[in-house]
């Protein structure tokens, strides 16, 4: 592999939820890794994340959410995602999100959800072997 | 306690010889760097002033709590003989922190607590679409209305909610909490037409609305305008209510958030106080008497952690910092506006609880309980264990912290001593430590301008953020250990689980439909609502939004009189005023 | 979008397209085989753009400014494209690029493209960079690129080298005022903006700029260049700002003499950075430096000299 690309992250908070605690942490270890991350903070609408995603280029999307409201906002970020051409870009979900959920979450397309107490060493390994075997 | 300078002297000796004869070979023995422990001795506090650093419970400076003894004590054993459920509400409070759906649904949940026994006022959780200011057809507002909280769309909805409050216990009879920041002068204005409508005098209404906004810019993130036309919307419902709603508490100020983002225990406090500072001299600058308006401030809670001896220090030194800088930088003469009034003291903070090995948690509680009732609190174990699920309290876990809580207050009697460690070498020093900490970093503020230019210029904030940072980071070089998070987290270890029942007080079929539901009265509320009334009130309220020294609270109340919606509200205000930006990291 | 070609990825980004035009900024940007040619290929099509350059001290306001900047842009007709530059990290190669959270406003607008990017510690490659990205955006399209960076290090002045237009933000109650602004932002400004114009202290700042200019009369850019006053947030002075980012740029760098300047410093640098790539390829993991490396452990030579034989080696005059 090309020793000088950079593998490119997308941190956003989709809906109104303010609790931005997990995203920044994560968004500092990433760069910590060595990732190039875009942190686009809070209040992103889907259309803003999955226009981000494009123009970035990221190998990896990575959604925060605690509000509750994880299932409806990553279904509609996909569906944005697709709108773009850009639904192969693996995405990530953390947060609240119930054990019962992450099954949907993974139906929906998601390739992994990372919850409480994940450490970010795990997030980083998950994204660079995903980025190996793109 | 007080030695005189000789004894001092010859403890600092013995100490020194006890250091090289018995600690340093210890130490030497077991091949560390230094002592694993500590132990505190009179040379701690060389010139320890009990009347000046601790005093009196229920006197200046208030080190050793708010009062004598806690109302709630008096009651306690009758209480346990009555087998009481020390559940919200009754005897004149607000109920349990709730709120979902529409109003509709809300109010229904209400009645039916009401038809179970409690007797609480509405301490009432808004959807973060209400939060944000937003209405529910909002483009913001998608999957989230209905869901952290109640949608309030407009004076309507909020009539809807307060059906469950007629009667015997109508508004002027029962308060009502609300958990509102950026729209707080909005939600005032409602309750303020409700009480007009019925024929309630203003004077009569309890309770209190959140109305913290900086901490939203430091760690919440529900905030709208800009700090400083943020600070004017307070300065308007702080004036407005000190005339015309007396009894209702100004505000509920939150170091609890900013802890939860992240901050350090000294952040937390000097943060919380900087934000204190800022709202009291709000009203200094709006010609108000401090004695007049402190006693109706209020706490909300400072943050928690796991170290029970720290948390029990930070407490009491919180309140003599309060007492002290209401005393002395705002001349303060009545003692009430130097207390801190807040509903719980120390406590473990749900950032404390872990996920693996949830029971753990109960564990966890109690330690926050123990801390609590040793710094002049209810001791509460609280959260429930099954906290960091994220699907509501299993009656399990509910059940096992009241009793845990009672266990602490009956069986330990952890609650029997006010300020047990009153006079510790230990506690005096690490509550004088505390204080100085907290104190620099204050001071620190100050010299920005105060808490609003050290949110402006992104330090507090961004403050948070790194302190979470260097934890995760500590967390995961195992510096600091958290049980079965990142230590005892091997096979080897059993993954203990109960069976748990979650009531679900909250109909999730309602929960499902709210948002299209409340899309279909909004809808109904623009046709039917007199469209040149709204228009009128909407228009009066730009005008004197942008005279900085006209009081807003009239044209609010006008305008949720209209049937004008939030957004229609707080989009004049957002015109006006600009939009908050987002804080770089 | 399965893995493309480099003429498709070229001709979508021609065409518009964001995918393309992304993923070939990407490539170009991690110098991928095939690189230098995609650029060949662009060129002809990459000289339509006005490139402005908008750099200061952190706190300024910089991206609100672009932002609102570039909404004005759009409601001219414009189609604008965003660079937004940030450190990286020295320690971990890693970046945190937080541009795009001010620019909210203009972060979906069609015809408005916002890339962010990391300095990856290029020293002199950063201007570089830049030009290429800018290039690949106005070959796509965008007539005005407008190049945010943070006028700390050298590296960000080096950024704004590659533009036709500096704008120098500064902001009141910065403590040292105009002495926060390095020495070298101050000699290629063509005009310097104070946001937060409605904060205490504006009008000390415009007077100091001013006094600053009155005192380094060399002839250069910033001496003659305009002040303005603007408050992001409520958009005052906005307008007048994109008028002057029409004028033409400082008489100091027109005309051929700066252009060829110019012209030959790029390909100098493009030269520096493809043999020092070469030298990694060539002598990275080499037996033959491995030997020299012991040498000069057991003390039987020096880096010097070791450097210096290769050097002489070569079949280059």
């Amino acid at each position: 592999m090309n020793s000088e690309r950079k593998t490119r992250v997308l941190i956003a908070k989709p809906g109104l939820d303010g609790h931005d605690r997990g995203a920044r942490v994560v968004a500092y270890g990433l760069r910590d890794a060595g990732f190039e991350v875009i942190y686009t903070g809070l209040r992103q609408t889907p259309e803003q994340i999955a226009t981000a995603a494009v123009q970035e280029d990221v190998d990896v999307i990575g959604l925060s959410v605690l509000s509750g409201a994880h299932l409806a906002l990553t279904r509609k970020v996909i569906e944005k995602l697709r709108e773009q051409d850009a639904a192969e870009i693996p995405l990530l979900v953390g947060g609240l999100i119930p054990e019962a959920d992450k099954a949907a979450l993974k139906e929906m397309g998601v390739a992994e959800v990372f919850t409480a107490g994940t450490p970010i060493s795990s997030i980083a390994s998950f994204i660079k072997s995903r980025v190996a075997n793109a | 306690m007080k030695e005189t300078h000789d004894d001092i002297e010859r403890i600092a000796k013995a100490e020194e010889q006890w250091r090289q004869e018995v600690l340093g070979p210890r130490v030497k023995r077991f091949n560390l760097e230094k002592s694993p422990t500590r132990f505190y001795t009179p040379t701690a506090e060389p010139d320890f002033d009990f009347l000046k650093q601790v005093g009196f419970p229920g006197q200046y400076p208030f080190t050793a709590g708010n009062q004598p003894f806690d109302f709630w004590r008096a009651y306690a054993e009758a209480g346990a003989r009555m087998g009481m459920r020390p559940e919200s509400g009754g005897g004149g409070a607000a109920g349990r922190y709730s709120g979902y759906g529409t109003a509709e649904d809300y109010r229904d949940y209400l009645l039916r607590m009401q038809s179970l026994g409690n007797r609480g006022g509405p301490n009432v959780a808004f959807d973060l679409v209400t939060q944000c200011g937003y209405d529910s057809d909002s483009p913001f507002a998608a999957g989230e209305v209905g869901r952290v909280g109640v949608a309030v769309d407009s004076f309507r909805d909020f009539e809807v909610i307060y059906e469950a409050f007629t009667g015997d216990h109508d508004i002027d009879k029962v308060p009502s909490n609300f958990t509102i920041n950026a729209p707080a002068a909005v939600i005032i204005a409602m309750y303020v037409a409700l009480a007009d409508k019925r024929g309630i005098p203003l004077e009569k209404l309890r309770g209190t609305p959140q109305n913290d906004i900086l901490k939203e810019f430091i760690a919440r993130g529900t905030y709208i305008y800009p700090p400083r036309p943020s600070m004017r919307l307070f300065r308007d419902t702080l004036v407005f209510c000190r005339r015309h709603l007396p009894k209702l508490n100004v505000n509920s100020i939150g170091g609890y958030h900013i802890r939860e983002a992240g901050a350090t225990r000294i952040q937390d406090l000097a943060f919380s106080l900087a934000n204190g500072c800022a709202y009291l001299q709000t009203g200094v600058d709006a010609g108000l008497d401090i004695d007049d308006f402190a006693p109706m401030f209020t706490f909300n809670a400072f943050g928690g952690s796991m170290e029970i001896y720290h948390e029990i220090a930070f407490q009491r030194a919180a309140r003599r910092m309060w007492a002290r800088l209401v005393k002395e930088r705002f001349g303060a003469k009545d003692p009430h506006g130097m207390m801190i009034r807040q509903p719980i003291t120390a406590h473990v903070g749900c950032t404390s609880t872990t996920l693996q090995r949830p029971l753990n948690n109960l564990a966890r509680a109690v330690v926050g309980g123990i801390a609590a009732g040793m710094c002049g609190g209810l001791p509460a174990a609280y959260p429930p264990f099954d906290e960091p699920l994220g699907l509501g309290h299993s009656l399990e876990a509910i059940q096992l912290q009241m009793d845990a809580t009672r266990i602490l207050i009956f069986e330990a009697k952890v609650a029997d001593v006010v300020d047990p460690w009153a006079g510790s070498y230990f506690m005096e020093s690490l509550t004088d430590e505390t204080e100085a900490a907290a104190q620099a970093e204050l001071d620190k503020i100050d010299g920005m301008g105060g808490a609003v230019a050290a949110i402006e210029n992104g330090y507090m904030p961004r403050a948070v953020a790194k302190s979470a940072y260097e934890r995760q980071k500590r967390l995961e070089n195992q510096e600091e250990f958290v049980v079965g998070v990142n230590c005892f987290n091997r096979d080897n270890e059993i993954d203990v689980s109960v069976q748990r029942v979650v009531d679900e007080l909250y109909n999730p079929l309602q929960m499902a439909t709210a948002e299209e539901r409340q899309l279909v009265k909004l809808a109904l509320l623009r046709r039917e609502r007199n469209g040149k009334a709204v228009a009128r009130a909407l228009a009066a309220l730009e005008v004197h939004a942008k005279d900085e020294d006209a009081n807003l609270m009239p044209d609010l109340i006008e305008c949720v009189k209209s049937e004008a919606t939030l957004q229609e509200i707080c989009d004049v205000l957002r015109g006006v005023f600009g939009e908050a930006e987002p804080v770089k990291i | 979008m399965a893995a493309r070609s480099w003429d498709d990825l070229v001709a979508g980004a021609r065409r518009g397209e964001p995918r393309p035009l992304a993923r070939l900024i990407s490539r170009v940007e991690d110098r991928e085989p095939g690189w230098q040619e995609a650029m060949q290929t662009l060129f002809p099509h990459a000289g339509g753009a006005r490139i402005i350059g908008i750099t200061g001290p952190p706190g300024s306001g910089k991206s609100s400014l672009t932002s609102i900047i570039t909404a004005s842009l759009v409601k001219r007709g414009h189609r604008v494209g965003i660079i937004a530059v940030d450190p990286t990290s020295p320690f971990s190669g890693g970046a945190l690029l937080g541009d795009r959270l001010r620019m909210r406003e203009v972060a979906t607008t069609p015809g408005v493209f916002i890339r962010s990017m990391a300095t990856r510690g290029t020293l002199g490659g950063l201007c570089q960079g830049a030009r290429d990205v800018a290039r690949i955006l106005a070959a796509a399209g965008h007539d005005v690129i407008l190049l945010e960076t943070v006028g700390v290090g050298q590296d960000e002045i080096e950024v704004v080298k590659a533009a036709d237009l500096v704008v120098v933000v500064c902001v009141p109650g910065q403590g040292d005022g105009v002495q926060t602004l390095k020495a070298g932002i101050m000699e290629i400004a063509d005009l310097f903006v104070v946001n937060k114009a409605d904060r205490e202290g504006a009008d000390v700042l415009v007077a100091d700029i001013r006094s600053m200019q009155a005192l380094t009369a060399d002839g250069g850019s910033a001496t003659t260049a305009p002040v303005l006053e603007t408050c992001a947030l409520t958009g005052q002075g906005v307008e007048a700002l994109v008028q002057a980012l029409s004028a033409p740029p400082a008489a100091s760098r027109r005309g051929g003499e700066h252009e060829e300047a110019r012209v030959r410093e790029e390909i100098l640098t493009l030269l520096e950075r493809g043999i020092a790539r070469l030298v990694r390829r060539r002598w990275g993991d080499d037996s033959e430096l491995d030997n020299a490396v012991q040498r000069v452990r057991r003390g039987e030579t020096d880096p010097y000299s070791a450097a210096q034989a290769i050097l002489d080696a070569m079949p280059v005059s």
